[in-house]
C-alpha cells in the first residue's frame, strides 16, 4: 500500500523552488513514513527545482530518526529529468553531512579560513 | 539635502564604490528631502536599479522624501522601460527590444509573485534564450536560487530586483541584480562563527559548498556553490557586495576588495552569458531514479 506525492498538484504548478513549498512536501512525507507507510514522490511536470526546495523537501527527512536503508525502502522518487538527477544527489549527501555533526562544521569552518 | 552621485555608474567595483560613497551620508537623514542628483551620470547599468531601488528603501524608512533631479535623457528613457521611475509616478516606455527585466520589489513571503516575475520577464522574452532550453532553465534556477538565498539570510522587508540583456553584444550577457537591506553576510557569518571577520572573507566563506549559517532542521550550504559552479561552466560573472567587501568571480579569477563605505545589506550581481554553447545534458527524457541507493 503506497501513497502518491504528486508535487505538481502540491504546488499548484511546475516550479519547485522555495523552502516554503520544499516544507509543504515534507510535512506529507513525513506523514506517511511516520505510519511506515511507502510513498511515491512524483516530479513529473516540474520544470523548475533548486537545492533550496529540495534541501526542505527531502534533505529535512534526515532531521528524524529515519534511517538510510528505511528510506530507500519507504520512499520512492519518480520522474525527475536527467539534467536535475545531480542534483538530488548533491542534496542527500549534503543533508548527511549536515546532520551527522553540526558542530564539527564550525570547526572545519574555522580551519578553512583561519587555518586553526 | 542633495546627494550626487559623482561618477557613471557600471557593474564593476568602481560602480558600487561610487553609489555606497554617494548615498552613504544620506543613510543618515530622518525627515528630509532627499534629491538625488545625477548630473555627473553619462552611463548608469540599468540592473543596478536594483541598488538604488533598496537605498530608496532606506530613506524612506527613515521618513525622508526622495526626488531625483538631472537624469539624462538616455538614462530616463532606460529607466522608464524598466519601469524604475514608476516610484516616481513617470510613465513606462514601452520595451520594443524586450531587453529590460522590470525593476521590482518583492515581500519576501510572497512565494508566487516572484515567481510571475520571472516568468513574464524572462521567459516570457522571445530571444531567451536563443539555442539552448536548458541553459536558459538553468539561468531561471540560479536566478531562484539566489532569490531564496537573500530570502532565508537577509530578513528583510523587501528584496529589490533588476535585470537587463544585452542580445546584440557577442556574448550576450544577460544581468540580474538581487539586493536586500537585511542581515549582511558579514553580521551573519560573524554571529554564526562569533567571531568578528572581515566582510570579504564573510563572503568567500559563504560561497563555499558545505558552509552555512543555518542551524535549524533545514539543510544549507548549497545555493551559492551551485550558483558559483554554474557561472564558472557559463563563464559568466558573479559579484557580491556585503557591508564593505567586494567579491568578484569572473574569467577563472577571484578578486576582493575592501569599499570605503558599507552597504547595510547584500548586494548580489549575475551575469550570464546566453552565447554558451557548452554542451549540457540537452535530454530532458523522465525516467526512474536508482532509488535504492538515494538515501
Amino acid at each position: 500500500m503506497s501513497n502518491t506525492v504528486k508535487i505538481t498538484d502540491i504546488i499548484n504548478g511546475d516550479t519547485a523552488v522555495s523552502t516554503s513549498e520544499g516544507n509543504s512536501i515534507y510535512a506529507l512525507i513525513n506523514e506517511n513514513l511516520k505510519n511506515k507507510r511507502v510513498v511515491i514522490v512524483d516530479f513529473e511536470g516540474v520544470k523548475f527545482l533548486t537545492t533550496a526546495f529540495l534541501n526542505a523537501a527531502l534533505g529535512q527527512l534526515y532531521s528524524n530518526t529515519y534511517s538510510s536503508e528505511f528510506l530507500n525502502e519507504h520512499l520512492k522518487i519518480r520522474n525527475v529529468t536527467k539534467s536535475n538527477v545531480s542534483m538530488f544527489e548533491i542534496v542527500i549527501t549534503r543533508a548527511k553531512e549536515y546532520f551527522r555533526d553540526k558542530d564539527g562544521f564550525e570547526g572545519t569552518a574555522d580551519s578553512s579560513l583561519y587555518g586553526k | 539635502m542633495i546627494i550626487k552621485i559623482l561618477t557613471d555608474v557600471r557593474s564593476r567595483y568602481d560602480g558600487y564604490k561610487s553609489l555606497t560613497g554617494s548615498f552613504d551620508i544620506a543613510c543618515k537623514l530622518k525627515s528630509e528631502i532627499v534629491i538625488l542628483d545625477f548630473e555627473a551620470v553619462q552611463f548608469f547599468d540599468a540592473n543596478l536599479c536594483a541598488i538604488l531601488g533598496a537605498y530608496i528603501e532606506i530613506f524612506k524608512n527613515n521618513d525622508n522624501r526622495v526626488q531625483i533631479s538631472n537624469l539624462k535623457n538616455s538614462i530616463r528613457t532606460v529607466f522608464r522601460k524598466n519601469a524604475f521611475l514608476n516610484e516616481f509616478d513617470e510613465e513606462i516606455l514601452d520595451d520594443i527590444h524586450s531587453t529590460s527585466i522590470k525593476y521590482r520589489k518583492f515581500i519576501p513571503s510572497d512565494d508566487h509573485a516572484f515567481k510571475n516575475y520571472v516568468k513574464t520577464e524572462l521567459l516570457g522574452k522571445n530571444d531567451f534564450p536563443s539555442h539552448s532550453l536548458l541553459l536558459g532553465q538553468k539561468i531561471i534556477e540560479n536566478i531562484f536560487e539566489l532569490y531564496e538565498n537573500a530570502r532565508t539570510h537577509g530578513q528583510c522587508d523587501f528584496i529589490h530586483t533588476c535585470g537587463q540583456y544585452f542580445p546584440q553584444h557577442e556574448s550576450k550577457p544577460l544581468r540580474f541584480t538581487i539586493v536586500d537591506t537585511g542581515v549582511n553576510i558579514k553580521e551573519n557569518v560573524s554571529a554564526y562563527l562569533v567571531k568578528d571577520i572581515k566582510s570579504t572573507d564573510a563572503i568567500q566563506w559563504a560561497i563555499q559548498k558545505g558552509n552555512t549559517t543555518k542551524s535549524g532542521s533545514i539543510p544549507g550550504g548549497l545555493g551559492l556553490d551551485i550558483i558559483f559552479q554554474f557561472i564558472k561552466l557559463n563563464n559568466g560573472k558573479i559579484q557580491i557586495v556585503s557591508s564593505d567587501g567586494f567579491w568578484e568571480y569572473k574569467n577563472g579569477y577571484i578578486n576582493t576588495q575592501m569599499l570605503d563605505f558599507s552597504f547595510r545589506g547584500t548586494i548580489a550581481n549575475l551575469e550570464f552569458n546566453l552565447n554558451d554553447n557548452n554542451h549540457y545534458h540537452l535530454s530532458d527524457e523522465k525516467y526512474d531514479m536508482d532509488v535504492d541507493n538515494l538515501f
